[in-house]
């Protein structure tokens, strides 16, 4: 189809942001245009040598597209690309840079569980999952993955305020010698080795220690 | 025996995401890639895995670090950390192959076959940026053959 003359500003700084591989495209309007820009949507794999258009992103006016499910093959890498289009007039395509859904993927931080004696608390951990197309579909933890997946822990006693950390790559951890009757707090965090991956640290799960028999 | 190398993938992941963009935008061929397509690493069998990364070792010690001098020394610099790390590794694979603990079979060499033909239907610079770019890639599979 001809292409009109494409006099609009671009949009800008077009991007994925990904958060446990759900990979959403966001873009800022073009300079200087108010409401009525509409845009469209395409993406690549990289190394196939076709760009293909997203459906659900033609002549939106939002200025994100959700392309989770076409970049879900995470060994693979992905270009995407958006056009802007005003009063009869559009842009170039404006492209991202090479999106590695393994390396440029943000992590949640790990679930947390915790149960008490009177001198030990136990912790659970659970790593997210990767983003999927349905409930019904399998879940895949993350820890599947990136086998260099391991936990940091830190665990603070709320009395004397004296905090430990500790790194584990299985999910559970029993910190003993605690004292009875004591609140202890325990925050989690994700830290990936290779690629260096690291997710925030969760907030904090407090639990008290039984008393004393 | 089981060929294991040891190299500092944490350090050789760390030279190249901090140049990562730089390099990558030096390549603008978005339709061909050169270990990826049209055969993924990830579909090597496990038995032809320590060949393929001789190979790939090799290839990039040969064929790629040599024709990606930049005019930026801080990428130089980075790129040449991270040839020193291919070199060191290739050697202890070689060693490998000596002691026939790295057999490569016919899969291997017609994936390699395929790289190479990859590589050689674009000009060497433009070939060899690219290869650079895509280390990742084989970062990224040699991580999960882990």
């Amino acid at each position: 189809s001809g292409e009109l003359y494409c006099s609009l500003p671009n949009p800008r700084n077009v991007h994925f942001e990904s958060i446990n591989m759900k990979n959403v495209l966001h873009w800022s309007a073009p300079e200087g245009t108010g409401d009525g820009v509409l845009y469209k949507v395409k993406y690549a794999v990289y190394g196939v040598g076709k760009w293909i258009r997203k459906p659900e992103c033609r002549n939106i006016n939002r200025t994100w597209c959700d392309l989770s499910s076409e970049t879900s093959d995470y060994e693979e890498q992905y270009y995407a690309s958006v056009k802007a289009f005003l009063n009869g007039t559009c842009s170039v395509w404006m492209e991202t840079t090479r999106f590695n859904p393994l390396t440029d993927t943000k992590i949640d931080p790990p679930m947390i569980s915790v149960s008490s004696t009177d001198k030990s608390i136990s912790i659970i951990l659970t790593a997210p999952e990767k983003w999927k197309r349905s409930p019904e579909e399998e879940s895949i933890s993350l820890l599947q993955v990136y086998p260099g997946l391991q936990y940091n822990v830190s665990v603070l006693n709320k009395k004397t305020k004296k905090r430990w950390f500790f790194s584990i790559n299985n999910n559970t951890l029993v910190v003993p010698w605690l004292e009875p009757g004591t609140v202890y707090c325990v925050s989690a965090q994700i830290h990936v080795t290779t690629p260096v991956l690291d997710s925030s640290f969760s907030k904090e799960h407090c639990i008290a220690t039984l008393k004393d028999k | 025996g089981a060929c294991r190398v040891s190299m500092s993938m944490t350090e050789i992941r760390a030279g190249f995401t901090a140049i990562k963009a730089n390099i990558q935008s030096r390549d603008p061929i978005r339709t061909l890639s050169i270990l990826s397509h049209p055969q993924s690493l990830h579909k090597v069998k496990s038995s032809d895995r320590c060949c393929i990364t001789h190979h790939l070792f090799t290839f990039y010690v040969d064929k790629v670090f040599k024709h990606c001098r930049t005019e930026d020394s801080f990428v130089n610099r980075k790129i040449s950390s991270i040839a020193n790390s291919f070199l060191s590794a290739r050697r202890k694979l070689g060693q490998c192959r000596e002691q026939n603990n790295c057999v490569c079979g016919e899969e291997s060499t017609e994936k390699f076959k395929q790289i190479l033909a990859n590589y050689e239907g674009l000009n060497v610079t433009s070939a060899a940026m690219k290869s650079l770019g895509e280390l990742d890639i084989l970062l990224d599979w040699m991580e999960k053959s882990r």
